[in-house]
């Protein structure tokens, strides 16, 4: 009668609140980050120093802001999210974000610098 | 940052084969032109002010459905607003994905381990088989929305990840309470905080790791979870399988995925992105004001969406109209929905009730179009009696955008 009772409990358990759960190993591929960067001044500095990190796509996203933010942007990845950024790159890699949105501006609707 | 230390020049060297690696492409083309050819089987404006607007849309990524392309690594994916027409709960291959850092593309599941520690009476390690045996399992229906929902709206605009509307979705999630898991352990006295860590890392040693914590009275929520189960399924792994924290009402940054690192905490959480970021000010500010107060981000506000109908749509003069969509109540149950435009207020009829946090229809029926129907919007009240506002108060990090969406529909 015993192992009548236990065998039901266990049923009882298994159907109820507690059903099987089933991890199986799992892996997907990533697709490719296609997005080139638009010619600008300043242009190697940014594949340099920035495309480790960022997708090309997440930087010509970004709306149109001045050039001091793009400096703040830049000191963040620094001091904040330790990016190996060369110092000397920095001017570079403003130039080209304050260039390539001043040509978004000629087409606000598009993404990014289309030529 | 010219110190040339080991870390550093890891990172470079990454930095530098990723850089030959772009490179390698051959030439340098305009964005928008390649990303169409190889990634995005078409574009979408997603209507920013004053853009960049158009964003690939693309069934590529692993599991996933036609999807708005943000990053591709890691990836950053929105759902285009025709989902949320299709019904209350957001199918798993067109929900929203988010990643601050690069995550594992392999889990091996015998191997995963969950580690409870911190103010706890015994740290244990946890495989997923010890968490699914924690206790009862729980479905809750729940949105997961990003804080920065709608970020690419904000005027004047601010940077960070610049959305659409479309970093939402609600799924029927299934796993154990986080308490249960909790007790594994035993929480000791003086706990203040419970922080979660996943398997998404820096690529740079010193940068912040992406962990998150909830205060204690939240973490012992009874529908505050360790799930495995996204709409019936086992969690994708974009959406952080083998495990992902679920806090139901509050928004998605708190929802950590490929859960590994649970700890109590018996202070404040001085943590990167709790303290530092995440944060919204504690009263309006403008964009010169420096130094306010701020608090992190936490419970979502109601918000609601007219998705029968984009903006700009033709009506049928003189003809009945069906205008429809979806309402969240946010941290409390949706209380109403009303239809408001300029000298407009009419009250929406709400669909089958899913549960306090997951997105409920609307419907309302205009006996007869009469004209233009300027500025209309959809209005969600929940049941604490916050209303959505007609203006909302910029804030630096474009979070938490609720303001009534409003679009404009043509007579003819």
């Amino acid at each position: 009668m015993k192992h009548w009772a236990i065998i039901l409990a266990v049923l009882l358990a298994g159907c109820d609140s507690r059903p099987e759960v089933v991890f199986a190993d799992a892996a997907i591929i990533l697709p490719d980050d296609p997005a080139e960067l638009p010619p600008g001044p300043g242009l190697q500095a940014v594949v340099e120093n920035c495309t480790a990190c960022h997708s090309p796509s997440t930087m010509l996203q970004q709306p149109q802001v001045p050039r001091a933010k793009w400096e703040s942007i830049v000191g963040k990845m620094i001091e904040t999210y330790k990016a190996p950024v060369d110092e000397k790159a920095i001017p570079d890699i403003v130039d080209y974000f304050v260039a390539v949105q001043a040509a978004q501006v000629a087409n606000p609707g598009g993404s990014a610098a289309r030529q | 940052m010219a110190d040339g230390n080991d870390a550093t020049g890891t990172a470079r060297s990454r930095l530098t084969r990723r850089a030959l690696l772009a490179g390698a492409g051959g030439g340098v083309l305009a964005a928008p032109v390649l990303a169409q050819r190889l990634i995005g089987d078409g574009m979408i404006n997603l209507g920013l002010p004053g853009g960049p607007s158009e964003r690939p849309l693309t069934p590529r990524f692993p599991g996933k459905g036609e999807m708005v392309v943000h990053r591709v690594r890691p990836p950053v994916l929105e759902t285009p607003m025709a989902v949320f027409d299709q019904g209350t709960i957001t199918p798993n291959d067109r929900f929203f994905v988010r990643w601050n850092w690069d995550m594992p593309t392999q889990i091996n599941a015998a191997a995963h381990r969950v580690a409870v520690g911190g103010a706890v009476r015994q740290p244990v390690s946890l495989t997923l088989d010890d968490i699914a045996n924690a206790g009862d399992h729980v479905d809750v229906v729940a949105i997961n929305q990003c804080a920065g929902n709608g970020r690419g709206f904000s005027q004047p605009r601010v940077t960070g990840g610049q959305w659409g509307n479309g970093a939402m979705g609600c799924a029927r999630w299934t796993g154990v309470r986080l308490k249960d898991v909790l007790a594994k352990a035993g929480v000791a006295d003086g706990a203040a905080r419970v922080r979660f860590a996943g398997l998404d890392v820096p690529m740079v040693d010193g940068a912040p790791q992406f962990i998150k914590s909830i205060p204690i009275d939240i973490a012992m929520r009874d529908d505050v979870l360790v799930a495995w189960g996204m709409n019936g399924e086992p969690l994708p792994l974009l959406h952080g399988y083998p495990l992902r924290i679920v806090v139901p009402g509050w928004f998605s940054t708190y929802w950590v995925k490929m859960l590994s690192t649970i700890e109590v905490l018996t202070g404040d959480d001085d943590s990167y992105y709790v303290a530092k970021t995440y944060r919204v000010p504690v009263a309006p500010v403008t964009p010169q004001d420096k130094g306010f107060e701020t608090v992190p981000i936490t419970a979502m506000p109601p918000r609601s969406f007219i998705t029968s109908h984009a903006d700009g749509a033709v009506i049928a003069l003189g003809q009945p109209l069906e205008l429809r969509g979806i309402a969240m109540g946010g941290d409390a149950a949706l209380a109403k929905v009303d239809l408001v435009g300029a000298g407009l207020e009419l009250p929406c009829e709400l669909g089958p009730d899913e549960g306090t946090y997951g997105f409920r229809r609307w419907s309302l029926r205009i006996p007869e179009v009469t004209g233009d129907l300027a500025q209309i919007g959809a209005r969600a009240t929940n049941a604490n009696g916050i209303t959505q506002p007609a203006e909302q108060a910029w804030n630096p990090s474009g979070y938490a955008r609720n303001v009534i969406e409003r679009i404009s529909l043509r007579a003819q």
